[in-house]
């Protein structure tokens, strides 16, 4: 186990402007246990960290790291996500990088049933309520969670997810994001931004099936 | 006599005023009345008891009598059994619902095994009544007899299915009205509405611990466990009932909706086990799967049943092994190949998993299970994309320390590398500038030139196997994966050490062989051989090895040996063909 690594800069030069945040948190992230980065939200991508930590978030995580001495130890999930870590190089090769692949049009299409408020629109990480019923083409409904409807479920509350960060299908994140709330769509997915090749035999979804969606937008937070 | 005992008490209590009877006669009571009963007299109790004139005296002490009763009826005499109902009947009318719920309770708790079934079978219905005789402040106590009823039918003996399946039946009718109750409170805002929906939520988590874990769910041979299939069926639907959403209740620590105060209640609440179990139950054998929406995500759906997998395959039950194996299985096949994304991997849980399976299928006994965890480990190789997958194998051989598990990834890593040099799949992960890392990882020996390469036998073989597919595969022209590159660095890190290491075994055993042999010669003539070591398993000394087994095993590693030189030497020869 490395020895306890050296306090390298002192207040002021962590105050000062010529010290970038990058080289901080690679710092950190070099010497850190995981469960301090983890807490400080300083763990992932350098440059993801670096935009979203200000400098006197990463100071103030500095001085902690001294203080509380919470280097890398010798626990094993820690080694081992340093080990994952360590394949991580700053300096990869442009051709890495992966770029923003132009996937062709989008794979559904929608149509507004009645009209939202044309004002509150969800951003990503919103958790939104919706009631919806999900049909195949041949009409079979597969799911809902409409009370009147749905006479197995109790439920008598929308569903609530967070948009956007590929909780459910493809085809639902990217519909949902243009919806203004209280808007009701008819929203067709094909089945690349659904359940794809697979399909979802234990839900009666067979493969490579385009599925149809009435959804109604009612809360978004 | 016992009778005239009972009149004496009775006659004295009646003129005692406002209920101010005293300790002894409370026992006197108690003692000449069951004597009665158990003598067979429960007649002469009966007219006692319905007596308008002692209506005092029977609400105060009438409950003591439960157990004598309990235990006669249990017993089904004939002619004991209809005045001894009628007393009981009585009883549960007229006492007060608290005594008498205790000494129902005393008697469920003191039942043995082996009448288990039937003490609770025949107390579920006087229990309900009682219960529903405290009217809407019932939470507590019905709480305290779930929990009883249910710690009681976990000691059902194991053989006892049908048995269980009775209580579970009985269980399910118990529970009825209360959960009728529950649902059409759901939203009163009264505090003892609210307990009386947490006392359910309780029974349900409690019971998808006990019984709901400990068995095996379905078993091939027996059909009689359907009765299991429509209890956790009930169950389920008893949670949806109250209130509790599916996918809150699964993907909890991810949606973090519940901010129920205190650390305690959380757990008590929403016990991982049990929890662990509801995911099992639903996606493995689709138990309300029709209450779950199908939109979310199998990404999503993989990310929650982590936590539960990292639970139950971190256990050595064969029940949670099984389970945890099945609903791993389950989430990655609903899941596209290729298609994991390398960020995954930042999640404690996609690593302390395959950490797990590698202790299941490298420790545990049942072969059944090493088996399958086998398969499963192979399958999330497979869900990754190709950086996924490099590091993930890379994490893999830096941490398994194992032999039979390192082989597994190293023969993984050839067929990315295979996979990789045909056209079209071009990446920087099992060819160019990153692959040269995990190769030299791969192309080296453990402990040098005195690995034991018995031992690390599936781990060098898989490696040669790789270097011999590298030099044939990859022209020294193209050099796709760099191996030619550090050819030289191979040699001296690698082929030389093992090397040396195979000809210090060869001889080492070599040596043991002759020593073998001398020591059959021995035998043979009748000398006593000294054992150097003694084996022991279980307490139990095992035999020593005959000499004949000895040079048996040791021809082997002989055989072995020339096996791995065999590949070093065709590698040997590749490098020397090269211009």
């Amino acid at each position: 186990m490395a020895a306890e690594p050296t306090r390298e800069w002192s207040d002021e030069q962590l105050n000062n402007d010529d010290l970038a945040k990058k080289d901080i948190i690679t710092f950190i992230q070099d010497n850190a246990a995981h469960s301090f980065l983890s807490e400080h939200k300083l763990l992932g991508n350098l440059k993801n960290v670096a935009k979203t930590a200000k400098k006197e978030q990463l100071i103030v995580a500095y001085n902690q790291l001294f203080e509380t001495k919470r280097f890398k130890g010798d626990e094993s999930v820690e080694e081992v996500t340093q080990n994952v870590k360590d394949v991580k190089i700053d300096d990869k090769p442009k051709e890495e990088k992966v770029e923003a692949v132009y996937e062709g049009p989008p794979k559904y299409t929608k149509s507004v049933l009645k009209k939202g408020d044309k004002v509150h629109f969800p951003k990503k990480g919103d958790t939104i309520g919706c009631w919806y019923t999900g049909t195949l083409e041949d009409g079979t409904v597969f799911d809902t969670n409409i009370p009147a409807v749905a006479r197995k479920k109790r439920q008598t509350k929308p569903l609530l997810f967070k948009v956007g960060l590929g909780r459910v299908i493809r085809g639902w994140d990217e519909a949902l994001l243009t919806m203004s709330k209280g808007e009701t769509a008819q929203v067709e997915i094909e089945s690349e931004w659904a359940y794809g090749r697979k399909g979802l035999p234990d839900n009666k979804i067979p493969p490579h099936a385009k599925l149809n969606f009435e959804i109604e937008l009612v809360s978004i937070d | 006599m016992a009778v005239d005992q009972l009149s004496d008490i009775v006659q004295r209590c009646q003129t005692i005023q406002d209920d101010l009877y005293t300790p002894e006669d409370y026992d006197l009571f108690q003692c000449a009345a069951r004597k009665c009963i158990e003598e067979g007299d429960s007649v002469h109790v009966l007219s006692i008891i319905v007596d308008e004139k002692n209506k005092h005296i029977v609400r105060c002490m009438g409950w003591n009598l439960v157990g004598p009763l309990v235990l006669v009826l249990l017993k089904n005499e004939e002619n004991s059994v209809s005045p001894s109902r009628a007393i009981f009947s009585h009883l549960l009318e007229i006492c007060s619902p608290k005594e008498l719920l205790v000494s129902l309770l005393e008697q469920v708790e003191a039942a043995e095994p082996d009448v288990i079934r039937d003490t609770v079978m025949f107390l579920l219905q006087p229990l309900q009544k009682v219960l529903l005789n405290f009217g809407r402040k019932k939470a507590t106590f019905l709480g305290m007899t779930l929990s009883t009823l249910l710690n009681q039918i976990a000691r059902l003996p194991q053989e006892d299915t049908a048995g269980l399946g009775q209580c579970c039946s009985g269980l399910l009718c118990f529970v009825k009205p209360f959960v009728e109750e529950a649902k059409d409170t759901r939203n009163s805002g009264v505090a003892h509405d609210e307990e009386l929906r947490t006392e359910m939520l309780k029974f349900c988590m409690m019971s998808l611990r006990d019984p709901l874990l400990g068995l095996q769910f379905t078993d091939p041979d027996q059909q009689d466990k359907s009765f299991l299939c429509e209890f956790a069926t009930e169950i389920l639907a008893i949670l949806s009932g109250i209130g509790e959403s599916l996918p809150e209740l699964l993907c909890h620590e991810l949606l973090k909706k519940h901010e129920v105060p205190g650390f305690l209640e959380e757990e008590v609440r929403y016990p991982k086990e049990s929890l662990a179990n509801l995911a099992y139950l639903l996606f493995v054998h689709h138990i309300a799967m029709e209450t779950f929406p199908v939109v979310l995500s199998p990404v999503f759906i993989l990310q929650c049943n982590m936590e539960h997998i990292e639970l139950l395959l971190s256990r050595t039950e064969e029940s949670h092994l099984q389970r945890g194996l099945d609903l791993y299985e389950k989430s990655l096949v609903r899941v596209e190949d290729n298609s994991l994304s390398v960020e995954l991997l930042e999640i404690k849980t996609f690593i302390s998993v395959p950490q797990n399976l590698v202790k299941v299928m490298t420790l545990c006994p049942v072969h059944r299970l090493r088996s399958k965890g086998l398969a499963v480990f192979q399958l999330s190789i497979n869900k990754f994309n190709t950086e996924g997958k490099y590091k993930f194998l890379r994490c893999m051989l830096k941490t398994s320390h194992h032999s039979g598990v390192e082989g597994v990834i190293i023969k993984n890593i050839k067929n990315q590398v295979d996979l990789s040099l045909r056209p079209g799949n071009k990446n920087v992960w099992f060819q160019g500038i990153h692959f040269l890392p995990l190769l030299r990882l791969v192309l080296s020996l453990p402990q040098g030139p005195e690995t034991d390469l018995l031992q690390n036998l599936d781990r060098i073989m898989e490696s040669l196997n790789l270097l011999r597919y590298l030099l044939i595969r990859d022209k020294e022209s193209d050099n796709e994966t760099g191996v030619w590159l550090e050819l030289q660095a191979f040699n001296d890190s690698f082929m030389t050490p093992l090397r040396l290491d195979l000809n210090m075994s060869k001889a080492h055993y070599q040596a043991e062989l002759s020593n073998a042999g001398v020591k059959k010669k021995n035998a043979n003539r009748g000398c006593d051989s000294e054992s150097v070591c003694t084996v022991s398993v279980g307490n139990e000394n095992l035999p020593n090895l005959t000499p004949e087994v000895q040079i048996q095993a040791l021809h082997s590693a002989l055989f072995t040996f020339e096996l791995i030189e065999s590949v070093l030497v065709r590698i040997e020869e590749i490098i020397e063909a090269k211009p």
